[in-house]
């Protein structure tokens, strides 16, 4: 069974709820690879193979990046739990919070 | 004992039971003005290229031959 | 000029005296019995342009005609459930005719005799699982915020902004990973328990948040069968396990026909 989820783009009604449905597919998009960056970068750090250095400057970059996300995701009205796909058997594509 | 009529049964609950669990749902996003469907996203081709969150396809139920039972597809 | 037909099939029973009520099955369809092997067969004629092959793989992905059409088998289903024990079909069996039916029940029959012994006289129970909504739904403080030490943007010596963000955000992702793992056991723990009560148990993946609605994760989506008498003492023990484990949240479903333990799973 396929389920087609509809991001409605109609700037009819309400210009801002077309704008946001959009936001979140790709701020959701956005996210998940923030967090396989982040993921990946952590796995880094504790393996030892980056210098002290380099693990300072993963760090400052990934919380710019998060403080970014939060700030696109109010800007759009958005909640952090709208930034998330449903795939059924597979779970969601972010991990739940 | 009660039975519930048949409405209030939860309809996820029900297609668990009646399809063996065999309930797939493959999202496709679909960007739509106006009722007129414009882009479809395929979450497939989004899982194939971060292959580090997809599952292992799981096996499809098998048929009887002189019956087109159809197994709800997984995966 | 008739529409070619289908068998579609609502349930089996070894059942053979008395007289069947008349029942609506599905599209509409008059249910009526066939037999083979011992048996007997719920059936309705069905026209393949809506329940063919081709036809059917359509209709199943639109959840409109799903729902009426599960609806409709289920109830039929759950009459002849009341009056003698049945083995549920799974929805969309269908056969090109009764003869066709038959051969393939023939050759199943000894597995059929037994699974109608296993579940008479029982009945079925669902249980879900979920982690306990949050009390107060405060959003976890992103990292980047988040106070105490090496809190503040380069603070010279000692450990920079950017490492604390990393020793944070660690912290945060095993918490959560920690918790969750912790839920599962709990999950898993009261299964152990429900299925002591039960003749069988059986496991469905745990379900869609989409389809369901829920809001925090399901843990468990489990099936028990038992005594046609049991409901009130299985009630009884899923309120003590929900009791147990504040930390999940207990859903009870059923009586239900034996649909989870026909042995039938292709």
């Amino acid at each position: 069974m396929t389920q087609h989820i509809r991001y409605r783009l109609d700037a009819d009604d309400d210009p801002r709820a077309a704008e946001r449905g959009l936001a979140s597919l790709v701020l959701t998009v956005v996210e998940l690879l923030r967090q396989l960056m982040e993921r990946q970068a952590l796995r880094r750090v504790e393996e030892g193979s980056v210098t002290d250095e380099q693990a300072e400057r993963l760090g400052r970059t990934l919380m710019c990046l998060e403080e970014r996300m939060t700030e696109l995701t109010g800007k759009f009205g958005l909640e952090p739990e709208d930034l998330n796909i449903d795939l059924g058997p597979l779970g969601t594509l972010l991990p739940e919070r | 004992m009660d039975h519930a009529p048949a409405e209030r049964i939860s309809l996820v609950d029900l297609l668990d039971r009646v399809l063996a669990g065999g309930v797939v749902v493959t999202g496709d996003i679909t960007l739509s003005v106006a009722d007129v469907d414009l882009v479809t996203i395929s979450l497939r081709a989004l899982l194939a290229s971060v292959s580090a969150l997809a599952g292992p396809a799981a096996p499809t139920g098998g048929a009887d031959d002189s019956a087109h039972q159809v197994p709800a597809r997984r995966g | 000029m008739t529409d070619r037909q289908g068998v579609w099939t609502y349930a089996i029973t070894d059942y053979s005296g008395g007289e069947l009520p008349p029942l609506t099955g599905v599209a509409g369809t008059k249910v009526r019995t066939a037999t083979a092997a011992g048996l007997t067969v719920l059936v309705s004629d069905v026209a393949l342009a809506e329940f063919g092959e081709v036809a059917l793989r359509r209709n199943l992905e639109n959840l409109a005609w799903l729902e009426e059409v599960a609806r409709a088998h289920h109830q039929v289903i759950e009459a002849a459930a009341r009056l003698f024990p049945v083995l549920p079909a799974r929805l969309a069996t269908i056969y090109s005719s009764d003869a066709a039916m038959a051969a393939v029940l023939g050759a199943r029959a000894g597995h059929v005799h037994a699974a109608l012994r296993r579940v008479g006289g029982r009945v079925e129970w669902g249980v879900k699982v979920y982690a306990a909504p949050e009390d107060d739904r405060r959003e976890p403080v992103p990292a980047s915020m988040a106070g105490g030490e090496g809190a503040g943007r380069g603070t010279g010596r000692g450990e920079g902004a950017g490492l604390a963000y990393l020793k944070r955000r660690r912290a945060q992702l095993t918490a959560a990973r920690e918790s969750r793992s912790s839920a599962l056991a709990a999950a898993q723990a009261v299964h152990s328990r429900l299925s002591r009560h039960a003749a069988q148990a059986r496991l469905y993946p745990p379900q869609s948040a989409q389809l369901s609605g829920t809001r925090t994760p399901m843990l468990l989506n489990a099936a028990y069968l038992l005594e046609a008498n049991g409901g009130s003492g299985f009630t009884s023990a899923v309120a003590d396990a929900a009791a147990a484990h504040p930390e999940l949240r207990l859903e009870l479903t059923g009586p239900w026909p034996p649909y989870s333990f026909t042995g039938d799973d292709s």
